[in-house]
């Protein structure tokens, strides 16, 4: 994933939350062996060589982050599509089997967009287990839960900045028990609209906010299919960087604690940060872009 | 009655003919019989023809249709184990042309005549079942069951009876 | 009715009794019965094959043509998780059961994977319970701690199950020697854990590159290595820590000792063990021989020695006499620093082969020495890629030659990727043989070969200095 990932404990032995971080650690290793796409054996780089009418069994993290992809990308209208264009809707996922099948050749997928989503969210749940309630979680400062905030506060303290210059802070939140995740655009890099092939233009960043289910612990973390906010959250900034202003704030309206920020292009302060929550939006400056 | 006698060949071949009837007969019963959804109300329900009328409401009729369904299913499982074994052959037989003039009326394939379950072959006005109707009539007149079958049998030991003598 | 004979036998009325069944009306009466006879073969037949069909469709996960074949797993801890993933992507296996001793973790969780899978495994404490009830079992995966394969393993063999044990064999000599003598008995398979026998990329290598091509000519050296950073002891969360007296019940002194027995005494072997033994086991595959003398150091250098009984950092030597003539291996483990990973280098007079079980750090390079014979023929025949920068001789007026650095020699790849998870392909050449269908890559015989080179090396470490070994030693 090419990506560092931190793990914050507060209120813990610190060798005994070293050992479980060491634990998370190796946990997002395997998740990387299964699904990155520069992997010759994982899971998303065999579906990548399916052709038509092949099938392809995998495991469970695979199978879950295809179903959460597929939901989102339906949800977006195409704006989130892990296939970029080459046909994600044309890969059959049976989650009774844990098998994909092909119907067309050349579909190739990339969980880029979802996977540290995905692998922070088991992290978290692997510091519950660990007992360790009290901790952060972020994978390349990108994909990041909140558990419980440290002892006396009330969440974990984050900031949302200026992606042209991060000293420029536009936002401080407190945040617990909550997926948080920035999609952005670094100097020369560009997000591509999967519906058109063009690079997105108009938003320099958003930032998505989304409620860890109640009742975290051992009991939910077997629950099936898993509810994983953070690889939601993770999709959902992606295609919030494409999607008009409404889109997004009909999507808040309809999901009860999802919250947005974006940031458009030609901003020049705070006043040019809107951030949109299932209650009616909270503007500061002017039109949709 | 009358009734006629070949030679030993063609008898040979009248009764092969008996047994494949019989046969054919068995099966269609004992699959009816064994399956655990045979119903012939929708044969009945499509039925053509100058019966249809009658079908119909024979198939509207769950007293009748039970009883059609049973009289069907033993009738033909009957017909052709009696068949094969060559025991009450003439019975049986008429038994046997009875059943197959009944599905032939239900589903007559005249002109002007369609089926929604389409069935195999080509036909035109003649179809398998008036083919098995002249069998089944060979075979009634034709003794074949006193030829090679247990009316043989049965005819030797009532002819053991004191009855009267025939003369040679 | 009028009755009569076709045979027209007279009928004469005899005075004192009328005409009895002669035989030939009795054997004429007869002679259809037979077909009722014959209609009722048919129509059993006919009802045997209809319930079969019906039981093939109702077998919820027998893929088709495929028998199926029941597991256990022994041992539920990493490497048994790393196991049962590759087994989850083979068809026609159908889990019965999950052995660990931490049932409160491992265990459970392995088992509740399962279930999401849909198997219905029964979890147990006791292997020997497990052996006992399940009625269903045609296989065991082993992935317990080295000191409990021999044990383990002879078990299952001796209950009549087949058998894949994990690397490495065992921990002493003797318990993989009692591995082997228990296979025999029994007549089971037994197929130990070293995985790359069955990578067709190693498969191609072996039997293309150097059996058929023999690319690399005669290989004199062979170099090798694991290098792994510094890695923290492993711990467990609070609340599922074992309770003391099940701990010492199987042979561990306490949770640190449960999670870390790879590096104590008695337990495990160690690195070289742990990691080693692939790599070493790969060198007596590809050299065709096994070694005639080893030498090898190593040390404590760096994790403190009350939970790190054995080296952290070794080198070895072993000579080896194949059929091409002498050669000599190098092999280094160090768990502080991991650059360039782990690999394995064959080196001929004529070429050079880089592999690794790890593609993306490692595709499988080939070069060719500049004075061995044209590769084009393999090339050609797919064997190997095409070479990464084909060398172009710019001929430069009026000189002969430009005077430059030498030329970097052409790089060429092993053109098979596998798709699969590592372990994949050995357990599903496992699982073909014990459908008879395939041999095994490892059987136990080969496993004891490597396992005698591998556990004499900490012998050697001890000794210092060369240690010999006899040929005798590699058989049983």
């Amino acid at each position: 994933m090419n990506t560092v990932f931190e793990v914050h404990v507060a209120g813990a032995d610190p060798r005994y939350a070293a050992e479980a971080a060491q634990a998370a650690f190796a946990l997002v290793d395997r998740l990387e062996g299964e699904l990155s796409r520069f992997r010759h054996n994982s899971d998303i780089t065999r579906i990548n060589h399916l052709t038509a009418g092949q099938e392809a069994r995998v495991g469970e993290a695979a199978l879950e982050c295809l179903v959460i992809a597929r939901h989102v990308y339906d949800l977006t209208a195409g704006a989130f599509d892990i296939a970029i264009g080459t046909g994600l809707p044309s890969l059959e996922i049976d989650a009774d089997a844990f098998a994909v099948r092909a119907t067309t050749d050349g579909v190739r997928i990339d969980l880029g967009g979802i996977g540290k989503g995905y692998a922070v969210d088991l992290v978290a749940e692997l510091l519950e287990e660990w007992e360790l309630e009290q901790a952060f979680v972020h994978g390349g400062f990108s994909s990041a839960v909140a558990l419980e905030p440290p002892s006396g506060q009330d969440g974990w303290p984050l900031t949302l900045s200026d992606p042209r210059d991060h000293s420029r802070v536009f936002s401080r939140l407190s945040m617990r028990q909550t997926a948080l995740s920035a999609s952005g655009v670094r100097k020369g890099d560009h997000i591509v609209d999967p519906r058109t092939g063009a690079p997105v233009s108009g938003r320099l960043a958003a930032w998505v906010a989304l409620p860890r289910p109640a009742g975290s612990g051992s009991a939910a973390s077997e629950a099936r299919p898993r509810l994983a906010p953070g690889a939601v959250a993770d999709a959902l900034t992606t295609a919030f960087m494409m999607l008009p202003l409404d889109d997004i704030e009909a999507l808040c309206a309809r999901s009860p604690g999802l919250e947005a920020w974006i940031l458009a292009d030609g901003a020049s302060g705070v006043a040019d940060l809107i951030h949109l929550t299932g209650a009616a939006p909270d503007r500061a400056a002017g039109d949709s872009v | 009655m009358e009734s006629t006698t070949f030679t030993r060949n063609p008898m040979i071949a009248i009764t092969l003919l008996r047994i494949l009837v019989g046969w054919h007969f068995l099966y269609e019963g004992l699959t009816k019989l064994t399956s655990p959804s045979f119903s012939a109300a929708g044969y009945l329900k499509q039925a053509k023809g100058p019966l249809a009328g009658a079908f119909h409401s024979l198939a509207a009729s769950p007293d009748m249709l039970a009883n059609a369904n049973l009289i069907t299913m033993w009738g033909l499982a009957i017909v052709g184990a009696f068949l094969i074994l060559g025991l009450f052959t003439r019975l049986a037989s008429l038994a046997g042309i009875a059943f197959v003039l009944m599905f032939y009326l239900a589903a007559p394939p005249w002109i002007g005549l369609s089926y929604a379950i389409p069935s195999e072959g080509s036909y035109l006005i003649i179809n398998k079942n008036l083919v098995e109707v002249g069998a089944l009539l060979v075979i009634f007149f034709t003794g074949s069951g006193r030829f090679a079958g247990l009316d043989r049998i049965i005819s030797g030991l009532i002819r053991r009876r004191p009855a009267v003598a025939v003369a040679a | 009715m009028a009755d009569e004979n076709t045979k027209g036998k007279p009928k004469t009325p005899v005075a004192g009794g009328p005409p009895k069944l002669d035989r030939r009306d009795l054997l004429m009466g007869l002679s259809t019965v037979p077909a009722l006879g014959l209609f009722g073969y048919a129509w059993s037949r006919q009802q045997a094959h209809r319930a079969g069909v019906e039981a093939a469709a109702a077998a919820p996960a027998a893929a088709a043509g495929v028998q199926e074949i029941n597991v256990a797993l022994l041992g539920a801890g990493a490497q048994g998780q790393v196991l049962m993933e590759a087994m989850l992507r083979i068809p026609g296996l159908r889990f019965r059961a999950v052995c660990d001793i931490w049932s409160e973790y491992n265990q459970k969780r392995v088992v509740n994977t399962l279930k999401r899978f849909k198997h219905e495994p029964n979890a147990y404490e006791d292997y020997r319970e497990m052996l006992d009830k399940e009625k269903q079992l045609d296989a065991v995966v082993i992935a317990t701690p080295d000191f409990w394969h021999a044990e383990h393993t002879i078990a299952c063999l001796k209950a009549g199950k087949h058998v894949y044990c994990e690397k490495e064999m065992s921990n002493t000599l003797e318990g993989a020697r009692s591995m082997v003598m228990a296979q025999r008995e029994t007549g089971k398979l037994l197929q130990i854990g070293h995985q790359r026998r069955s990578n067709p990329r190693y498969l191609h290598a072996y039997n293309k590159l150097l059996q058929e091509a023999k690319l690399l000519g005669r290989i004199v050296t062979v170099n090798g290595q694991w290098n792994r950073g510094v890695t923290q002891d492993l711990g467990a969360p609070d609340r599922y820590v074992i309770p003391a007296d099940r701990l010492k019940q199987y042979g561990f002194k306490d949770m640190a000792q449960f999670r870390n027995w790879r590096w104590y005494k008695g337990k495990g072997g160690g690195p070289i063990v742990d990691l080693g033994s692939h790599q070493i086991d790969i060198y007596t595959w590809f050299l065709g021989a096994n070694p005639s003398g080893v030498m090898a150091t190593g040390g404590r250098l760096y994790y403190p020695p009350e939970t790190h009984e054995w080296y952290d950092t070794v080198m070895v030597v072993f000579d080896y006499q194949t059929a091409a003539g002498p050669a000599q291996a190098y092999y280094q483990t160090q768990t502080t620093n991991g650059s360039n990973g782990y690999f394995e280098t064959f080196m001929g007079d004529q070429g050079t082969l880089l592999i690794s079980e790890s593609e993306v750090n490692y595709p499988g390079q080939l070069y060719r020495d500049p004075n061995a014979p044209a590769w084009d023929e393999w090339i050609n025949k797919g064997y190997i890629s095409a070479p990464k920068e084909v060398v172009v001789k710019e001929k430069v007026e009026g000189a002969v030659a430009d005077v430059r650095e030498s030329a970097p020699p052409d790089q060429h790849s092993v053109p098979i990727s596998l798709r699969d998870p590592y372990h994949q392909p050995h357990l599903q050449n496992f699982f073909d043989s014990v459908r008879g269908k395939a041999k095994l890559n490892c059987p136990a015989e080969v496993g004891y070969e490597s396992a005698v080179s591998v556990l004499k090396v900490n012998e050697a470490i001890e000794a210092k200095s060369r240690l010999a070994f006899k040929p005798e030693d590699f058989r049983i």
